[in-house]
């Protein structure tokens, strides 16, 4: 039932901000804890919702708005646009009219003008029970397709790939708002304290095109950023130097302790205080837990084979599932968001190291394609042998999509965000194909998807409101959906218990 | 007192009355009844959504004064007379792309009979009769705090409350009292002279300057602190990173290619400056919006501060929606940072909560329209040679100008037959195939063809014939001739210098001169010759057309060391079809002579252009904006770049008055009007937003909570009446921020206590009221100095190009990687760090600290174990604490209790207790000094102001 504009939640929500906009400092729990209540006591209220934080433990773990039926993300993010219609997206018509002029308007597209439609250099097969045709170009992905929600008509704001990231990250075009696990983790912080709530994995080639915007926290408190490290390069300044010993570091530790908590019995009650100190025992845990959880030796010789962790003949594949079994192993220990990395702008521009392929789609996918498919395959595999999907949402992204024409003159696919493929998978998502582009696989034509759509669907899989979850930013109750987005209801499993 | 209050459904009042008049007049009355005809659609089909009971999209259908006006959409959806574009037919007929109404879920579409009746209706004029409904429920009114005149002071009445020496303790103790709340005790003088050091200088205080003010027992011992920290350097350091957090100030572009500023750091330079000279808020707001008119190029650096996306393309949607972004920034930022209001909100819709209509939000954009990123000379850094300098050229260039208009006017005079005569005397134009030169007969030993332009590249000539009287081509190398050439086009079989004079025809046996457009070939006769004919060309076959020599002179002479002589030129010709610029026609219509001085004043003033653009190039630029005439700026349906409404100029908030600008104002008069309304003492938000800025950053919180936002969206005042009051006198002491801080500083309510107590934790926990000082932990900056400061490494190099704590890889899309070697370059204080975007710094980063891609009003404080870790193991920490033993050992020698007294009196500014002496003692006997200093580092104590 609507509730009219300017009715109650408005008040509390205005005596609610008086004491919660100066973020996490605060002694200020109790009243925000009262405030929480307000909002609580209030079910057909649609105001904001900003999550209590206990200041000693920022990251402890809170309620979702209603049952959830995921509990983690694991995020798997191909930077530089990967085409729908060369892994996905099966468009007969390409095959058809092949080389032809796209029937319609010239389209200008980010880098020019259009050649002629092309059909994928890539076979398509029917796959799994379901005979969805998939490319071969990712044939071990192809393997879950009966487990697969892909969402075909997607559509984008941008057509740059900075942009393109920051909207599917943090769900604005623009630099500066906060990740989609910033948010996640904001709200419900992480059962597991003593590693990071919200890890990114950049690809072993570097970090993606927006970099850090990717998992920054924007306005929200840096506690909710996510930490960035791979299998093959840590946390930075996680390790003890090697020039102070053990039992030294130990010794300056405690001394530490003491010194700080002399200084607190001048401030009692002060959290603020408390939570630094508490803080450095935090540290000190996950000295200890990062280092085991990135220690792959653990890991059977099958597990290394089946992600292709083994492949001397490909070191970047290697090293891409080494991450995924990263990816895994956090998962597993409650690492509430991981966000996964494939495809990279450190090292190499344009389709060099990332999906962006302009020029020479061919030549450089058939690169990129076996660095994905077989390590990203096995930890869905993985994933789904140990039982994790049950709580995990697997979600497969990318910035947007490419044309179904080459670029005039050139031997690859120019940006698309008209329509684009991205897919879910693992708890509360029903399997099957939502939406679809056109004919050619350049517009989405069915059941047409924005990001926020996308976003407000993986929130609500985390039994969060993406309409109510907020933060208070320069005189705006912000959303990661901004003042967009449905929830695509008929992708979940369960619709019925869920709010509406 | 009056108050402001416009009530906006006034003006739509006034705006249904134009509308009205516009419409036919004289509908017969059989026609179209309102009440019987179109009432009951609205009723049918509109009302429940838009009735009494919900007005969706602030609209409404049920009473005529809320139908003529606009949705939140910023439409007025009835368009009186015009049914074509009336928004509200579209919507009902389904023509816009997104949307229809009724919706579509509600499967209730209007008849086509009605949607004709309501057509008809519109067009003849939409007659709705008078109702009675009072306009109240419809209006948005201004009788929010934030937009009425400053209070005036409040006369407290006496023993209601222990007296003060101050006004602003008065306020606050008014309060506190309501509350049944004690002001603390006065903080004791170490923690004091540390929290202002801190607080106003963002360092802590030397040992030395405690002990002083310690022992100072005089009563001005504390004012002249204060007066002291104020003049000191060190303060815009400190002040001047706040100011950059607010306007988002970065210094690379952000989004995909992330390019670095080098030049941005004026602006920083500047605000540091403007700060510590305490310049007058009034012109600090003015030189950031309008500097470029007062001199001050470099404040204009506030506009063009934030991420720009440099990635451009073909694509229109991508480039539009490109640029409204950046207009976007520069309404926004100059409206929050400015007026606290976040006027943004206004791009698509009417504000939901604030007076701010759409249309002020273009207004706004109107008077951005002609900003954009870029580079621009800074005059104020320009020294007196090339000051000079220019001058001398503009008056030259003014000059030259004069007098080419004078001819261009000749021009324009000369009747039709006499343009012809003119130009008919010529030549015809050059063709790529053959041009034929006749001369008077000229006795020559040297010829030499000089090419001052072309139509593309680097110049061609297949063949340059030079006929004696007798008929004889004397140019050709078999009769001796030599060539000779300013240079030639490298290795290429196809054209090389000899084949300029062998007799054979053709692109393939043709000269290329080494450099685009220009160049001379020569031919060197074995003795002098009577000459009487020149004949050359491109392509003699007629294939190639391109590399044409288009503007070229023929000179001749006896001897090399001669007197040489223009025999021949294009000026003679008529012009090359598209070559001579639409500026340059008036030439062709000349009489000769004055053809021949036209072109030369011509020349003269590319060439004067060309040396004032050099001049430009080695004038100090900066990151500061460049201006643009500005196009004209319409209102956009839902901020939709394809979606143009009708056009908007320049203007303030329609809520607090107009600028009265015309449509067509200059652009840097748009910038400037924009500047002076908003500081003037007359705007009702400019001072409360500023002085509530200043109050934050000392207490920790505002007195409006929402520094930015003054909206109804944001956070009431805790003291209303001391807002006002310092707004006010802050006014009257000429807007001087120094002024401000001093009062600020020597309340009581500053100077008391930061310890908690129960009692007042129960009632106000956030400290609202300030029962004490507010503590908190420091901002990134200042951990990271007071380390420096401390270890006795801070490299005070103020002012300047920034340093990096990054390398840069200078792709097309800039990769940052952490330096892993720091040294004294980077030791400066970190506002002169380069602040790269979506890059944190490797150790403070985690300290919330803002990479500028958003407005930062008030930083958020979080605790994170990553903070904890980066500061126990980072290189940066670890060599500072190894350089802080070192100058401690030199301070205190090898005895370790001297030592440890030492190492708190620097660190922590005070002596260990007995505990902590002992413990420390312990410590570094057993592990050393350097441990102990890792220690303090991190202790809370060092990272807390309180």
């Amino acid at each position: 039932m609507p509730t009219p504009l300017h009715a109650s939640h408005l008040l509390n929500r205005r005596g609610f901000l008086t004491n919660t906009v100066t973020g996490l400092s605060s002694i200020a729990l109790a009243q925000l804890l009262d405030g929480q209540r307000m909002l609580a006591a209030e079910p057909t209220s649609r105001g904001p919702i900003r999550p209590s934080l206990d200041p000693l433990q920022p990251n402890a773990a809170r309620s979702t708005h209603f049952p959830a039926a995921a509990k983690n993300v694991l995020m798997i993010f191909c930077s530089g646009a990967c085409s729908h219609l060369d892994t996905f997206d099966y468009k007969p018509e390409l095959v058809r009219l092949h080389d032809q002029p796209m029937p319609g308007e010239q389209v200008i597209t980010f880098q020019g003008e259009q050649g002629t439609l092309q059909r994928s250099p890539w076979q398509f097969k029917p796959r799994g029970e379901s005979g969805k045709m998939v490319s071969t170009l990712v044939d071990q992905l192809a393997q879950h397709t009966d487990d697969i929600c892909f969402i075909h008509s997607m559509t984008g704001k941008t057509n740059t790939h900075g942009p393109g990231e920051n909207f599917m990250s943090t769900g604005f075009t623009l630099d500066g708002f906060p990740s989609m696990g910033a948010w996640v983790t904001y709200a419900l912080g992480s059962a597991n304290d003593e590693l990071p709530a919200f890890v990114a994995i950049p690809d072993p080639r570097g970090k993606p095109q927006s970099s850090n915007n990717n998992w920054g926290p924007g306005f929200l408190p840096a506690v909710f950023q996510g930490t960035d490290f791979n299998a093959a390069q840590p946390i930075r300044n996680l390790e003890r130097p090697p020039s102070v010993s053990e039992d030294r570091d130990l010794a300056t530790r405690k001394f530490l302790k003491r010194l700080n908590e002399r200084h607190l019995q001048k401030f009692p009650g002060d959290s603020e205080l408390a939570a630094r100190i508490a803080s450095y025992e935090l540290a000190a845990k996950m000295q200890l837990s990062v280092p085991r959880i990135s220690d792959l030796s653990t890991e059977t010789n099958q597990t290394l084979r089946m992600y292709g962790a083994d492949d001397s003949e490909n070191p970047t594949k290697a090293a891409f599932a080494r991450n995924c079994i990263l990816a895994r192993r956090m998962i597993e220990s409650g690492v509430r968001f991981v966000q996964l990395f494939n495809g990279a702008y450190q090292t190499g521009g344009e389709g060099t190291s990332n999906w962006d392929g302009h020029k020479l789609i061919k030549k450089q996918y058939d690169v990129h394609g076996p660095i994905l498919d077989q390590p990203a395959a096995a930890l869905i595999t993985d994933l789904k042998q140990r039982g994790l999907l049950q709580d995990t949402l697997v979600v497969w992204c990318t910035e947007f999509g490419r044309m179904p024409t080459f670029q005039k003159g050139a031997s690859g696919r120019d940006h698309n965000p008209e329509g684009f493929t991205a897919w879910l998978l693992g708890a509360g998502v029903k399997p099957g194909s939502y939406g679809a582009t056109d004919d050619f696989g350049y517009r989405a034509a069915e059941n047409v998807v924005t990001v926020y759509d996308f976003h407000a669907t993986i929130l609500h899989l985390l039994g969060l409101n993406h309409q109510r979850l907020s933060y208070y930013h320069n005189g705006i109750e912000r959303r990661l959906t901004d003042v967009h987005g449905h929830v695509i209801r008929e992708i979940l499993n369960s619709p019925e218990r869920m709010p509406v | 007192m009056e108050s402001v209050q416009i009530r906006i459904g006034q003006a739509l009042a006034g705006l249904f009355v134009v509308l009205v008049g516009v419409g036919p007049t004289g509908i017969a009355a059989d026609e179209l009844d309102f009440v019987a005809h179109i009432q009951p659609i609205f009723e049918q089909y509109c009302v429940d959504c838009h009735g009494s009971d919900r007005q969706e999209a602030n609209y409404r259908l049920d009473h005529r004064q809320a139908a003529f006006g606009m949705s939140d959409s910023g439409e007025t959806p009835i368009q009186p007379g015009d049914s074509g574009s009336s928004l509200l037919m579209r919507l009902v007929r389904g023509q816009e792309s997104d949307r229809v109404m009724p919706p579509e879920d509600e499967q209730n579409p209007v008849s086509p009979q009605s949607v004709r009746l309501l057509e008809q209706w519109i067009n003849q004029g939409a007659d709705w009769p008078d109702d009675d409904v009072i306009a109240d429920e419809t209006q948005l009114s201004t009788d929010h705090w934030a937009f009425q005149p400053l209070a005036s002071d409040v006369v407290f009445p006496h023993g209601s409350y222990p007296a003060t020496n101050h006004a602003i303790d008065d306020y606050i103790r008014r309060r506190l009292v309501e509350h049944d709340l004690q002001p603390s005790p006065k903080a004791d003088r170490v923690t004091l002279i540390r929290r202002v050091y801190l607080d106003v200088l963002g360092l802590p205080p030397t040992m030395n300057e405690v002990r002083a003010f310690v022992r100072d027992s005089r009563p001005t011992a504390y004012i002249e602190l204060i007066d002291r920290v104020l003049a000191s350097p060190h303060f815009g350091e400190r002040w001047g990173r706040h100011w950059l957090d607010v306007v988002r100030f970065g210094e690379s572009t952000g989004y995909e290619v992330n390019r670095d500023r080098p030049n941005a750091f004026h602006y920083r330079d500047y605000v540091v400056r403007s700060l510590n000279d305490d310049k007058s808020f009034q012109d600090f707001v003015v030189e950031q919006l309008a500097g470029d008119v007062v001199g001050v190029d470099a404040a204009t650096g506030f506009l063009v501060g934030g991420p720009y996306d440099m990635v451009k393309s073909p694509d229109v949607n991508l480039t539009l929606m490109q640029r409204q972004d950046e207009l976007a920034d520069f309404v926004n930022t100059t409206a929050t940072t400015f007026l606290g209001l976040t006027v943004g909100c206004a791009r698509c819709h009417n504000h939901k909560f604030d007076p701010i209509l759409q249309r002020d939000y273009y207004a706004m954009q109107a008077v951005f329209s002609g900003v954009e990123h870029g580079e621009r000379p800074l005059r104020e850094l320009i020294s007196a040679e090339a000051s000079q300098q220019r001058q001398d050229l503009d008056h030259k260039l003014a000059d030259t100008k004069i007098q080419i208009k004078a001819l261009r006017e000749m021009a324009a005079g000369l009747t039709v037959s006499e343009k012809e005569v003119n130009s008919r005397n010529r030549l015809p134009p050059v063709n790529a195939r053959q041009n034929v030169e006749p001369l008077a007969p000229t006795t020559a030993r040297l010829i030499r063809f000089r090419i001052h332009a072309t139509n593309s590249s680097e110049p061609c000539i297949d063949e340059l014939e030079i006929y004696a009287v007798d008929g004889k081509n004397v140019a050709l190398a078999e009769h001796g001739a030599v060539a000779v050439s300013s240079g030639d086009f490298a290795n290429n079989p196809l054209h090389r210098l000899e084949h300029v004079h062998d007799g054979k025809h053709g692109n393939a046996q043709s000269w290329i001169s080494n450099e685009v457009g220009r160049g001379w070939v020569q031919i060197e006769l074995p003795q002098p010759v009577t000459i009487h004919k020149i004949v050359w060309g491109r392509d003699r076959l007629g294939v190639f057309k391109d590399r044409l020599a288009i503007a070229y002179s023929i000179e001749v002479a006896v001897e090399p060391d001669g007197d040489w002589q223009v025999v021949a030129s294009s000026e003679r010709r008529q012009p090359f079809p598209g070559a001579s610029s639409a500026e340059d026609e008036f030439i062709e219509r000349l009489p000769r002579l004055e053809a021949k001085r036209a072109r030369q004043l011509r020349d003269d003033e590319r060439r004067l252009e060309t040396m004032v653009q050099r001049l430009e190039k080695t004038l100090p630029v900066g990151y500061v904006g460049e201006f643009r005439s500005p196009p004209a700026t319409f209102r956009l349906y839902r901020g939709d770049p394809f979606s143009p409404r009708e056009q908007v100029g320049p203007d303030a908030l329609m809520v607090t008055g107009s600028l009265n600008l015309e449509i067509d104002t200059p652009e840097q008069q748009r910038r400037l009007a924009l500047a002076n309304w908003i500081a003037s003492p007359d705007n009702p938000l400019t001072a409360r937003v500023i002085v509530n800025r200043v109050w934050q950053y000392h207490f920790g919180q505002g007195i409006v909570a929402t520094p930015s936002d003054f909206g109804k969206n944001g956070v009431p005042p805790s003291h209303p009446m001391l807002l006002d009051w310092l707004a006010r006198r802050f006014v009257e002491h000429d807007w001087s921020l120094k002024w401000l801080h001093r009062e600020i500083l020597l309340t009581e309510t500053y100077q008391q206590s930061s310890r908690p107590n129960n009692r007042a934790l129960a009632v106000d926990a956030a400290c609202r009221l300030l029962w004490r000082f507010p503590p908190r932990r420091l901002e990134a900056e200042a951990i990271r100095d007071g380390i420096l400061f401390v270890s006795g490494g801070l490299n005070y190099h103020a002012f300047g190009p920034g340093f990096l704590l990054l390398r840069i890889d200078h792709q097309n899309v800039h990769h940052y990687f952490p330096l892993e070697d720091l040294g004294p370059d980077q030791f400066r204080r970190m506002i002169y760090m380069m602040k790269i975007r979506q890059e944190h710094d490797d150790v403070f980063g985690v300290f919330d600290c803002p990479d500028g891609g958003q407005v930062v009003p008030n930083r958020s404080r979080s605790t994170t174990p990553l903070q904890s870790l980066n500061l126990l193991n980072s290189k940066f920490v670890l060599q500072q604490a190894a350089a802080l033993s070192e100058r401690i050992r030199s301070l205190a020698g090898n005895s370790v209790r001297e030592q440890v007294l030492a190492a708190f009196e620097l660190t922590l500014t005070r002596r260990p207790t007995v505990d902590e002496l002992k413990d420390a003692i312990q410590l570094v006997e057993i592990h050393g000094l350097k441990s102990l200093c890792r220690a303090l580092l991190n202790s809370n104590e060092f990272l807390f102001m309180s």
